[in-house]
């Protein structure tokens, strides 16, 4: 539902806009384009038809899986992200799981001891490392751990000896190795924030004096009640950081010539590929809508509140 | 009336905030005897939470405290805190007020008298949720084995209350402190909520912080009445009640919906600079020239009957 | 805390020395930044502080100048974001119904549109310069801020003072601006430094993706082009670090100053009950 009204959106949205995709991508190639290949072009592309009747066709078609043709893959465009999105789970779940769990753990713990040492440096240490940018973050740590250490490869997603031995799990770990530490070190301070400011609300429930009055030590008291509270709107929030990842993605990606849908993103920018940009659009925005469907179909397990099946969240 | 089982002496709060230190607490001395109930009056404001907070010290860590306070004769104020987390629920329990938001939402009622089982009684499992279903029982909880695996939302206000009662007593501690246990229930909750606790008072020493003067009436042996942080009048129900000393208590007395209800003019002083005489002062009718500007004590007025005021001086 | 108010003013003097540099690039900066000014890719000396890049183009004047695109890239967008938030924020909190209904719903739908890919789309099509990138970012951006300040004015609309107004027969537009303005303002000006810090970012990386207005000099730009054209192999630290550390830094002082606001308007002071 959503999705569809996504869809129709960048639909409008892109054939609001002045000149059309085939222009575009032609003038990448030609100086002045001949007007017999525009024409091939926009009857190839559908683009001579109403556009009421390329509305209809275009929403049909990415429903059934048809998301268009890629200009400079020459293949469907559903296949080629698809292909590359694999890769870009490869290292998308493994950062922002390890950040979910980081960001949770230290963002508690720094939020349930405010003002104390721990939490002063810590929350400093946050805002400095989420105000670098994440492009520049990816560089420098390309510079120091690759180039100067020479501790993991340049980039690239195995080594050229795969061209032998065929690609080899140890060896592709290795080249996921700094992605994942920089895509990690970009999501990370979004978590701790959010939880740190979660855990400071929770820490002044009356509850927590409760747990206090009952004789638990503070420890406990973190453990047993507040952590599971402040965790509950982490669920939702998480789940809409997950657009900035797909962010960080494009520059981590580019930058580690990690062949995901970041760096098909900056492919496709570079050679003007519009169909393919707006079909990497669109699964980024099916990333995020699934990410939220999810994250409402576990909010009812965890928050004792909201009976399961009933989609009243009191 | 036995030995004294706590005696708070010069108990002095200081909140620092952002516009100065908020006096919450101006030399408090009070002694509470074994197995009394007292009844510690004031309005919104006046200092009784704070009191029984810093008994059992839950106060905020930035918190100025000063003074001492004796239970069993160990001063709390400086008892490291291990020690301290072994008094609380254990020697010294407390009912707070907000039931609706005391009890955590995302665990079950049982589980969390439980928990208090487990930690000073050492019962284990099974067993504690046995006692845990056993105090709920004895709070009047209907159906207490289904209910003890309810989450809070699903208890009633009054449930919640009697639940957190049921915590409190969950060791069977020998000092109890209720702070406003009747606020925001209605007349026949409420009722049910003090006779329950004309039963639990028996045997122990209950602290009983309320604005309700009825309450009051129903349950102490004695009573204490605050003022912006001090107390203005303490001694038996009876002669607190009917024979009021302070022009404060009086007022507030009066302004009872059976006794005519007169307002006292004016309100409370800001406590980050209180009055610098007698703080009912700026809103006292009887007052005199001195009380402008010197601090009255407590003096005697009757038998164990003292009052705060310079009519008496 | 100590430090508190050193941290506000401190982050204040970076961003205020920012907008001097930005404001006095033509004195300040040696060269133009477009003409050659010497041999290509040349170590820093005397007469270029940061060398020159394989245009042969002098990288401090560059940095100099490009501190002017970086600072409109974020402070107009913040502006653009800050208002249509504001406006709309506070019409649909006020009015509530049909139009809350409505604006909360279309925001719903933009919001699973990943923000900077739909950018990144939409710069292709209209190649803006860096003013028309900054409206666009801050129109797309402003969506966050509608939410957050409608839920504001939302609790703002059935306050006392709001509600004892109306009862004396003010019309709602002055309400809106006489009474719930004022309250929102402080959320609208920490929100403002935090869209700039952002926008600052994203625009730069635009630039970095290429994508950037050809016509101006922007850091990102300049980070492109060094680590496309050797900045990294060759180790060329003076082309590849410094607009890297320009954009850190001007993105650090405004967080900085944005948390100390925060904590200025709301000290989570909270007294216990007394």
């Amino acid at each position: 539902m959503a999705f569809g009204i996504s869809v129709t959106i960048m639909f409008v949205i892109l054939h609001l806009m002045p000149g059309d995709y085939i222009t575009l991508y032609l003038e990448g190639i030609y100086v002045i384009a001949p007007p017999e290949v525009v024409l091939a072009y926009n009857q190839a592309y559908g683009l001579d038809r109403p556009l009421i009747d390329q509305y209809f066709s275009y929403f049909l078609g990415v429903l059934q899986g048809d998301w268009g043709y890629s200009l400079s893959y020459s293949r469907p465009v559903l296949d080629v992200i698809s292909e590359k999105l694999v890769w870009t789970l490869v290292i998308l779940l493994p950062a922002t799981i390890l950040s979910i769990i980081a960001g949770i753990a230290i963002g508690a713990y720094s939020g349930w001891r405010r003002g104390s040492k721990a939490d002063v440096t810590l929350l400093n240490g946050m805002i400095f490392l989420r105000a670098i940018p994440s492009y520049w973050l990816a560089l420098m740590i390309l510079l120091v751990f690759a180039f100067y250490l020479d501790l993991f490869p340049l980039g690239g997603y195995v080594s050229l000896s795969a061209l032998d031995t065929g690609i080899d799990l140890l060896d592709v770990m290795n080249h996921a190795a700094l992605p994942i530490f920089t895509l990690f070190f970009f999501s990370v301070t979004g978590t701790y924030y959010l939880m740190r400011n979660s855990m400071l609300m929770t820490a002044g429930e009356d509850y927590i004096v409760t747990a206090r009055a009952k004789g638990l030590d503070d420890m406990t008291i973190l453990r047993q009640h507040a952590l599971k509270n402040a965790m509950l709107p982490m669920v939702t929030r998480v789940a809409l950081q997950c657009a900035g990842m797909l962010t960080g993605s494009i520059f981590v990606e580019t930058i580690f010539s990690w062949p995901g849908i970041g760096m098909l993103t900056f492919e496709a920018l570079q050679v003007r590929d519009l169909p393919l940009l707006q079909g990497i659009l669109l699964m980024d925005t099916l990333i995020v809508i699934v990410a939220n469907i999810g994250a409402d179909m576990i909010y009812p397990f965890v928050d004792p509140r909201v009976e399961v099946g009933s989609d009243a969240r009191a | 009336m036995g030995d004294a089982l706590l005696c708070v002496r010069g108990l002095k709060v200081g909140f620092p905030t952002v516009d100065g230190v908020v006096k919450a607490s101006n030399a408090v001395d009070l002694t509470i005897q074994a197995g009394e109930t007292l009844a510690l009056l004031g309005e919104t404001g006046s200092g009784k939470t704070v009191l029984g907070m810093a008994i059992l010290r839950l106060l905020q860590p930035n918190t100025r405290i000063e003074g001492e306070i004796l239970y069993r004769g160990r001063d709390l104020l400086s008892l490291p805190q291990e020690e301290m987390q072994k008094i609380r629920g254990r020697e010294i329990a407390v009912v707070l007020q907000n039931s609706g938001t005391s009890l955590n939402p995302v665990l079950r009622v049982g589980d969390q008298i439980a928990e208090a089982i487990t930690l000073h009684r050492g019962l284990k499992g099974a067993e504690a949720e046995a006692a845990a279903v056993e105090l709920l029982e004895r709070v009047r909880i209907a159906d207490p084995a289904r209910m003890a695996r309810e989450y809070p939302h699903r208890f009633s206000g009054g449930m919640r209350e009697r639940a957190l009662i049921a915590l409190a007593l969950a060791c069977s501690p020998s000092f109890l402190i209720a702070d406003e246990p009747t606020r925001g229930l209605d007349a026949v909750t409420k009722h049910e909520i003090l006779a329950l606790f004309s039963e639990i008072n028996r045997g122990r020493s209950v602290l009983f912080i309320t604005h309700d003067i009825e309450a009051a009436a129903t349950l102490a042996t004695r009573v204490a009445v605050m003022y912006a942080g001090e107390i203005v009048e303490i001694g038996p129900v009876d002669a607190v009640l009917s024979s009021p000393a302070h022009p404060y208590t009086r007022g507030l007395l009066e302004s009872l919906p059976a006794r005519g209800m007169r307002p006292i003019p004016g309100s409370a002083p800001s406590l980050i600079a209180p009055p610098s005489g007698c703080r009912f002062f700026p809103r006292c009718p009887c007052s005199v020239g001195r009380c402008e500007t010197e601090h009255p004590g407590l003096v005697p007025v009757g038998p164990g009957h003292c009052a705060r005021c310079m009519l008496y001086d | 805390m100590p430090g508190r108010n050193a941290a506000l003013y401190l982050s204040l003097g970076v961003v205020l020395v920012y907008c001097a540099v930005a404001l006095f690039a033509p004195v300040i900066a040696p060269f133009d930044p477009f003409v050659i000014s010497g041999p290509p890719l040349a170590p820093p000396d005397a007469a270029h502080l940061l060398g020159t890049n394989d245009l042969a183009q002098d990288i401090f004047s560059r940095l100099i100048w490009g501190t002017r695109a970086t600072l409109i890239l974020g402070f107009l967008g913040a502006v653009v974001s800050v208002v249509m938030g504001t406006t709309v924020g506070i019409v649909a909190g006020y009015y509530g119904g049909r139009i809350d209904e409505a604006v909360m719903r279309f925001l719903d739908v933009m919001m699973t549109i990943p923000f900077f890919p739909l950018l990144l789309v939409l710069t292709i099509f209209l190649r803006p310069g860096i003013y028309v990138t900054a409206v666009i970012m801050g129109l797309l951006g402003g969506l966050g801020s509608v939410r957050i300040i409608r839920s504001q004015v939302l609790s703002l609309a059935v306050a006392d003072f709001v509600v004892g107004t109306k009862a004396l027969g003010a019309r709602d537009g002055y309400i809106m601006a006489r009474h719930i303005l004022p309250n929102v303002l402080p959320l609208v000006g920490v929100k403002f430094v935090t869209s700039a810090q952002h926008f600052m970012l994203v625009g730069i990386g635009l630039g970095f993706l290429g994508m950037g207005d050809p016509n101006v000099v922007d850091w990102g730009q300049m980070i492109e082009r060094a680590s496309k054209n050797g900045g990294i192999v060759l180790g060329l630290w003076w082309w590849l670090i410094p607009p890297g550390l320009a954009v850190t830094g001007i993105s650090l002082a405004l967080a900085w100053f944005a948390y100390a606001c925060e904590e200025r308007i709301n000290p989570r002071f909270q007294v216990m009950r007394v």
